[in-house]
């Protein structure tokens, strides 16, 4: 059999794996309702909600965008390290807040959060509305990004096109069927995988390209230190403008983003209890220190395969170049499943916001709101890939902006429920002008604006607008 | 919440990753002194990713909420 053979079979296998433990998850639901399929029936112990969480962190960026940073520019993409680990500090108090007020108001998304906080069903549709604008380019870098995966491993066999078809297809299936719990399952298989996978790569390549004396570490590091020290301190070799300014904005804004991102809140909500939110902020770092092999490996890369044309594949050139054919496809599955698991997630949330803030809201359709988030989920889905398809560049020019925008919902999601006094037109008037600043600066070039992220300016329009107008409004009113 | 986390003092541990990811950039943002093989910069972060599960650690250890969820009183 030839090495493409193999490694397809490998990773055709594990996709019917995939949908297969899906439909498993589904058989062990005990109902058949929209709680249960978006946020896992509330039912979801430490372990699971554990291995979701993990799985929704580590994203086929790991693989392929942060190695790219790694070769490209260097320790800057450490960042994404420093807010997740910021970020499970900022959920050991968030996470349970928001996991008691949807349980009490039998709440599902955020959207439906704030459409309860503020008594007002079409802010809880806005919100859905905006936060899908912002999900859709990170489907789409997750096609993408397994597209990519499916082309490498197969040896060139497989065009990216039909890597991007069966991506959405095994996400859809697995998604559509199954629901939020399914995700989890699939997290589980996936957990095993990317860390056999990895470690079995991070202590290969350094062997093979780098001799064996202490695993070709020694040597590696020698030669960063030696030949490359721009790439060891920030801001990095030839970067944009990634310094300690950016580094640290970066890092606080995403802390906090990230427990209001509708994906993390979707993991929140499954939880069976506050407790076991409390117990992964422990556990939940732990995981990061995955992060640091390829960014290590990718940092490898440019001594390699210097003048790559994609910098993404820095870590998957070296997987393709020094390992067999049947480690290969392993490590395939493993980044196709880091696909996969946050592609169905955000899809799913996507989906139970449209479904119970949107079309939902409407109550001639109150009733039929998880086969409409089904529905919704299959439509999103294929309109990310029909974009991968027709007009790339529309979305990797909104996933530039997509945390800066999600930031924007803080005040009205996170802000809302900690204080009493926000008022309805304080969180919309805030939340219009934080979203106008961040796209004023982002699309006039000025991100970073003098070293500092531009959600961060854009957060304080926001949240100031908001005090100002709720205070404003509600002084009036007594 | 902010009324009751007079009464969850060790909560201040959560500035923690904070203080090791953040704070600390301008002292660490080096290559040299190289230590375990690892630049000083790349050594700090992995130390700073160990020492964040710690934090938390200390934060819910000293919880009251959190030492009810571990009684079995998950709220």
């Amino acid at each position: 059999m030839s090495d493409a053979a193999i490694a397809l079979g490998i990773f055709a296998f594990f996709m019917l794996v995939t949908v297969g433990l899906g439909v498993l998850a589904l058989r062990r639901s005990a109902s058949r309702s929209l709680t249960d399929w978006s946020v896992g029936g509330r039912s979801l112990g430490t372990a699971l909600v554990w291995v979701l969480m993990a799985g929704e962190s580590y994203t086929s960026f790991s693989y392929l965008g942060a190695a790219g940073w790694g070769y490209g520019y260097g320790v800057p993409v450490l960042y994404v390290v420093a807010y997740l680990g910021c970020g499970y500090a900022v959920g050991y108090l968030v996470g349970p807040l928001l996991w008691r007020y949807a349980r009490d108001h039998d709440c599902v998304t955020i959207s439906d959060m704030v459409a309860h906080r503020f008594r007002t069903p079409v802010l809880g549709a806005a919100v859905a509305v905006f936060a899908t604008v912002f999900l859709l380019p990170y489907i789409q870098l997750q096609l993408t990004g397994m597209g990519v995966v499916v082309s490498t491993i197969s040896y060139g066999r497989v065009s990216l096109d039909w890597g991007y078809a069966v991506a959405f297809l095994v996400t859809t299936a697995f998604v559509v069927v199954s629901g939020l719990r399914g995700s989890a399952w699939v997290s589980l298989l996936k957990d095993v995988l990317v860390i056999l996978t990895l470690l079995t790569v991070a202590v290969w390549i350094p062997v093979h390209f780098f001799g064996s004396g202490g695993l070709g570490y020694p040597h590696l590091l020698h030669r960063m230190v030696a030949e490359k020290p721009e790439w060891l301190t920030l801001p990095g070799h030839d970067s944009p403008g990634l310094g300690m300014g950016w580094f640290a904005s970066t890092t606080l804004l995403s802390a906090f983003t990230i427990t209001v991102f509708p994906t993390t809140v979707a993991g929140y909500l499954g939880a069976k209890n506050a407790g076991a939110l409390r117990r992964n902020a422990i556990y939940l770092p732990f995981y990061q220190v995955l992060l640091f092999i390829p960014l290590l490996l990718g940092m490898a890369a440019a001594f390699v395969v210097p003048n790559l044309k994609d910098s993404n594949l820095a870590l998957f050139r070296m997987v393709v170049d020094a390992l067999p054919a049947w480690l290969v496809g392993l490590t395939g599955v493993a980044a196709a499943l880091s696909s996969i698991v946050p592609m169905g997630v955000f899809m799913l949330v996507i989906g139970t916001m449209w479904g119970r803030s949107v079309l939902g809201a409407s109550p001639r359709l109150a009733d039929r709101q998880k086969g409409l988030s089904q529905l919704v989920v299959v439509i999103a889905g294929a309109a990310a890939l029909l974009l991968t398809y027709t007009s790339p560049n529309t979305l990797v020019r909104l996933s530039v902006v997509s945390y800066e925008g999600m930031a924007q919902l803080l005040p009205v999601v996170l802000g809302g429920l900690l204080w009493r006094g926000m008022t309805r037109a304080g969180a919309v008037a805030g939340l219009a002008a934080g979203t106008a600043v961040m796209l004023a600066l982002v699309l006039s070039g000025n991100d970073p604006l003098w070293g500092c992220n531009a959600g961060v300016p854009a957060l304080a329009v926001n949240a100031v607008v908001n005090l100002a107008v709720s205070t404003a409004r509600w002084r009036r009113a007594d | 919440m902010l009324r009751r986390l007079r009464e969850r003092v060790s909560v201040v541990w959560l500035v923690g990753p904070f203080v090791l990811y953040v704070g600390a950039l301008p002292f660490v943002n080096r290559v040299h002194p190289i230590v375990l093989g690892l630049p000083f910069f790349l050594f700090w972060m992995l130390l700073a990713t160990v020492l964040t599960p710690v934090t938390i650690a200390l934060a819910a250890l000293g919880d009251p909420r959190f030492k009810r969820d571990r009684e079995g009183d998950a709220q």
